[in-house]
């Protein structure tokens, strides 16, 4: 249940980029990871409905439908999400909380709420929800290698930023990244995740990009894993809105009465 | 009926010597599965020192039960008895055997020789009990031995004796340590009649020899025409005494 | 004398004291065999668990307790200075035979060509360390072990062995040649939604390189110590059956450099825990005492803990068997006393009339009853003595027999023995034992011989 249950959104490691308000001077690390942490958080509290389909050697395997309300946290320049199961119907109604590095799920039939550890999300859902909720500017040190061309989700070449990040806190989740972000947009096309081992996590695909909330953002994402090989997840967003998110409804207390909303 | 010949009897003691055993109103009582049996009414004797002295009666007259008193191994249940000056009575069963094991010797009918031991060792047995030194033991082991003459049969068995040599066996175990008196219950009566006639004289022989009292029980006249002092007992009392003086 | 008469008298009736004899030499045979084999059974089971887990382990203070949800957090930090504190140790030091570090873990394993994924249980050992622990051997009960080979090397830190269970969860039962392996039963996979065709895939530099010679390869997921995600490859050397069916379905041994790895990550690179093995077992409490005075001195926060504490199936097999062999020892005791009784009181009955004659010629009631209690000691000595005596040399005779076992705890057959050296105390309480049984055994019918009255006695046949 837990493996499937928890995806979490938050911005997305897409960045939202704010129009082309570069010069066509290589940019710093510094600048590109800046402009992708801007466009990346509106700046309001949103809400936003995700459609989530696993693939399995190419089949479709599996559907959840979502409904995330996110939150910046001013003190801790952390999203805070709560997450909440849409369909299929026996999920309906089930929860998971989200703050910073934590992750909590709630169950309205058994009314328990239970911590979910690192450990639980190695595999499954919630560990695709470590993708999506990545924070660049706050856990990583990015050094830029070099424009390069790179082959994107629909498999066009684009020219693009390649740039490495290393982490920088001993929270954050992946001990490496690569990321390749558009030249003239700033927008991420691809992203790799890697282990502390070394060895390659995810490979992550931006696209379809519009603009929502004040920015342009990918409405697809999709998750390849490089662990499981035969493992594709699809993520695509809709109805991306402004609302005014409640700072207790990130309080673990408060869940039971977050469903019955 | 018992003390016309009281007097007489005392008369008749050796002069300057007490009795060794002394009887007054003595009576036995005991009791046979819920039945009282009175074994012995009221007796009152003497038996003289250093002789043969016999207790005659028909089976069951209670002559058993005087030879028992005598020999320490029951008391009375009424009256005083006196052994070698002890008052029997007053003892408990370990002062009594103690007084035993140095003043009282028995010889069986049976002879009641330990069979696991040789000839020489149930000689020997009284004085172990008496806690003699090793070496005394053996002087006067072997001096018995000699005098009832068994030496050479002294490494074997009872059961490789005959019954004249296991009662001579007997006799030795019963004199080695110099007792006050013998009690001899029907010595005779597991043996021919000539076996018999030589135990009564070596028994005469060993009694001379070392002043010892004897007293018997029996129904062998062979042996009663020995008797220094006879004393008829009938229905546990004593209803007549006799004495011969030998030289 | 007392000793000449007792003696005769026992070889008078020679068969009854015969047959009493051989009661109570039974009784000790079986009291030798017995204790000899469950002694067997507890160097068995101490040597398995000190092959296994050495003879004491230092942890960080509470990993006992609570570590095994949670090994990073207690982690022992310069794991190498304690190591080298341990055997510098002027009194431990001589003691030690192997002095090595662990990690424990659990995480996901996966063989995702064949999308099987499972929990495993995880230890990660210095392999030439762990070669070095397997050959202990300090009662002679585990010569058969002696020629396995370890599997994990020192040169390829990827290597590892996992459970039975786990290979044949993991579809591994092909290459690691399991056999009695049924096919593996395929789950249809349900399709909800329309397919799509336009999906990326992984290119094939990002996908991890396949297999080391002939062995199969395993993906293992951990959460490091700050909870990020990890993932190595072992190559799976071979499937080794454990003794728990839960051990056997979830256990992964590995090398001790790539637990570190998994477990630690881009963190400092700690041990969980350091396992010391002794020569020898009776010096376990000296070294555990000083051991505990050392780190007090030194101020380090960390407990320790012996095979027992580790493994409670030891305690609670060798308390078994140890009941169990109380309750024979008993039963035997109680024979050999009902036996010794009824000889000694026929004896009595027989003797009625010898006992009335020493009893006049003098011999006191204490007399009498010093005589039959020793007759029954020697009863006891002689028959304690043959019984004894005849038990070890059929304990000798019986290992030469070759038998196998597979004792619980155990997942592979081996000889079944037992244990002759060394038993002296055994020997030696089990013959004292006997002889005060059959001395108190005589004492009830030895009263009664002393409590006859002489006058009865005389007239009894």
């Amino acid at each position: 249940m837990i493996a499937k249950g928890s995806v979490v959104l938050v911005a997305l490691a897409a960045t939202l980029v704010r129009g082309g308000a570069f010069t066509d001077h290589p940019p710093s690390s510094a600048d590109i990871v800046a402009a992708a942490d801007n466009a990346r958080n509106p700046s309001q509290p949103f809400r936003v409905s995700l459609a989530l389909i696993e693939y399995r050697n190419g089949q479709p395997h599996d559907a959840t439908n979502l409904a995330v309300h996110s939150k910046l946290d001013p003190n801790t320049h952390q999203y805070r999400n709560i997450v909440r199961y849409v369909a299929p119907p026996r999920d309906l109604g089930k929860l998971v909380l989200l703050n910073a590095s934590s992750m909590w799920f709630y169950d309205p039939a058994s009314k328990a709420s239970i911590r979910i550890s690192a450990q639980q999300r190695l595999i499954g859902q919630a560990s695709d929800g470590d993708v999506l909720t990545i924070n660049l500017a706050h856990d990583y040190a990015a050094r830029l290698i070099g424009k390069e061309s790179v082959q994107d989700a629909d498999k066009q070449a684009r020219s693009a930023w390649h740039l490495d990040l290393t982490a920088s806190t001993s929270d954050a989740t992946y001990s490496r990244l690569e990321t390749w972000i558009e030249e003239e947009t700033y927008q991420p096309i691809k992203s790799k995740f890697y282990s502390d081992s070394g060895r390659l996590l995810k490979l992550a695909y931006y696209r379809r990009y519009e603009t929502q909330l004040g920015g342009a953002r990918p409405m697809e994402i999709i998750i390849v894993d490089a662990v499981d090989a035969h493992l594709v997840t699809k993520i695509t967003y809709s109805d991306f809105r402004a609302e005014d998110v409640k700072d207790e409804w990130f309080q673990r207390e408060y869940l039971p009465r977050f469903t019955e909303r | 009926m018992t003390t016309l010949t009281e007097t007489a009897g005392d008369e008749r003691t050796t002069a300057s010597e007490s009795p060794v055993v002394r009887f007054r109103e003595v009576g036995k009582v005991y009791d046979d599965e819920g039945l009282r049996v009175t074994a012995i009414r009221s007796v009152t004797f003497d038996i003289p020192k250093k002789r043969f002295a016999m207790i005659v009666g028909p089976s069951g007259s209670g002559k058993t039960t005087l030879l028992n008193l005598i020999g320490c191994i029951d008391t009375p249940t009424s009256g005083r008895l006196e052994v070698c000056g002890q008052d029997i009575g007053t003892l408990g069963d370990r002062a009594l055997t103690d007084f035993r094991s140095r003043s009282i010797a028995f010889v069986f009918q049976n002879f009641n020789l330990l069979p696991v031991l040789t000839a020489y060792e149930n000689v020997e047995y009284p004085l172990l009990l008496l806690g003699m030194r090793a070496s005394e033991r053996r002087d006067q082991t072997m001096a018995m031995l000699e005098s009832v003459g068994l030496t050479d049969k002294r490494d074997h068995r009872p059961n490789q004796l005959s019954g004249g040599q296991k009662q001579r066996v007997a006799i030795a175990r019963a004199l080695v340590k110099k007792p006050a008196v013998v009690l001899a219950d029907e010595p005779t009566a597991n043996l021919d009649s000539h076996t018999g006639a030589e135990i009564i004289a070596l028994m005469r022989q060993v009694q001379e020899q070392h002043a010892v009292s004897f007293v018997f029980s029996t129904h062998d006249p062979q042996l009663i025409s020995h008797a220094d002092d006879t004393f008829v007992i009938r229905d546990g009392e004593l209803t007549d005494r006799g004495s011969q003086e030998r030289n | 004398m007392l000793f000449k008469i007792a003696f005769r008298n026992i070889l008078r009736n020679g068969r009854r004291s015969a047959m009493t004899l051989l009661a109570i030499a039974v009784g000790s045979i079986a009291v030798v065999l017995f204790g000899e084999f469950v002694a067997f059974i507890r160097a068995g089971l101490e040597t398995n668990a000190v092959q296994n887990v050495g003879h004491l382990t230092v942890f960080r203070t509470g990993y006992f307790d609570y570590g095994a949800g949670n090994p990073a957090a207690f982690g022992i930090e310069g794991y190498e200075n304690v190591i080298r504190l341990i055997k510098s140790d002027p009194e431990v030091g001589p003691t030690l035979n192997v002095v090595t570090p662990t990690v424990s873990l659990s995480g996901i394993a996966g063989n995702f060509d064949i999308d099987a994924s499972k929990t495993f249980l995880g230890a990660g050992y210095v392999p030439a360390d762990r070669e070095q622990m397997r050959r202990w051997d300090e009662h002679g009960v585990s010569r058969h072990r002696a020629n396995e080979d370890p599997a994990l090397r020192d040169d390829d830190e990827t290597i590892g062995v996992v459970g039975v269970g786990l290979a044949r969860v993991l579809g591994l039962c092909a290459p690691l040649k399991i056999p009695n392996c049924p096919p593996r039963p395929v789950t249809p996979t349900p399709v909800t939604v329309a397919a799509s065709a336009d999906l990326p895939s992984l290119s094939d530099e990002d996908i991890a390189s396949g297999n080391h010679g002939d062995a199969p390869r395993l993906d293992l997921l951990t959460a490091t110590a700050s909870g990020a995600p990890n993932v190595m490859s072992l190559h799976v050397a071979r499937a080794e059956p454990q003794s728990a069916r839960e051990l056997d379905e979830n256990v992964v041994i590995m090398h001790f450099a790539l637990a570190q790895k998994l477990l630690y990550g881009r963190g400092e690179r700690q041990a969980v825990g350091i396992i010391v093995q002794l020569h020898r077992t009776e010096d376990l409490a000296r070294v555990r005492a000083r051991l505990a005075a050392l780190f007090a001195a030194h101020h380090l926060d960390l407990e320790i803990r012996d095979f027992a504490d580790r493994e409670p199936f030891y305690r609670q097999a060798v308390g078994m068997f140890s009941a169990i062999f109380l309750f024979i020892a008993l039963i035997m005791g109680v024979i050999v006393l009902f036996t010794v009784v009824n000889t000694m009181g026929m004896s009595v009955v027989e003797r009625t009339n010898e006992i009335g004659t020493a009893r006049a010629m003098g011999l006191q009631r204490a007399g009498v009853r010093r005589l039959f209690v020793l007759e029954g000691t020697l009863l006891g000595a002689f028959g304690a003595s043959v019984g004894v005596l005849l038990g070890q040399v059929i304990a000798v005779l019986f290992n030469h027999t070759g038998a196998m076992w597979t004792p619980p705890g155990q997942a592979a057959p081996s000889p079944l023995e037992v244990l002759t050296s060394g038993m002296q105390p055994l020997l030696i309480g089990a013959w004292l034992l006997l002889i005060v049984i059959a001395t108190l055994a005589a004492v009830v019918p030895a009263n009664r011989a002393a409590r006859l009255k002489v006058v009865d006695a005389l007239r009894h046949v």
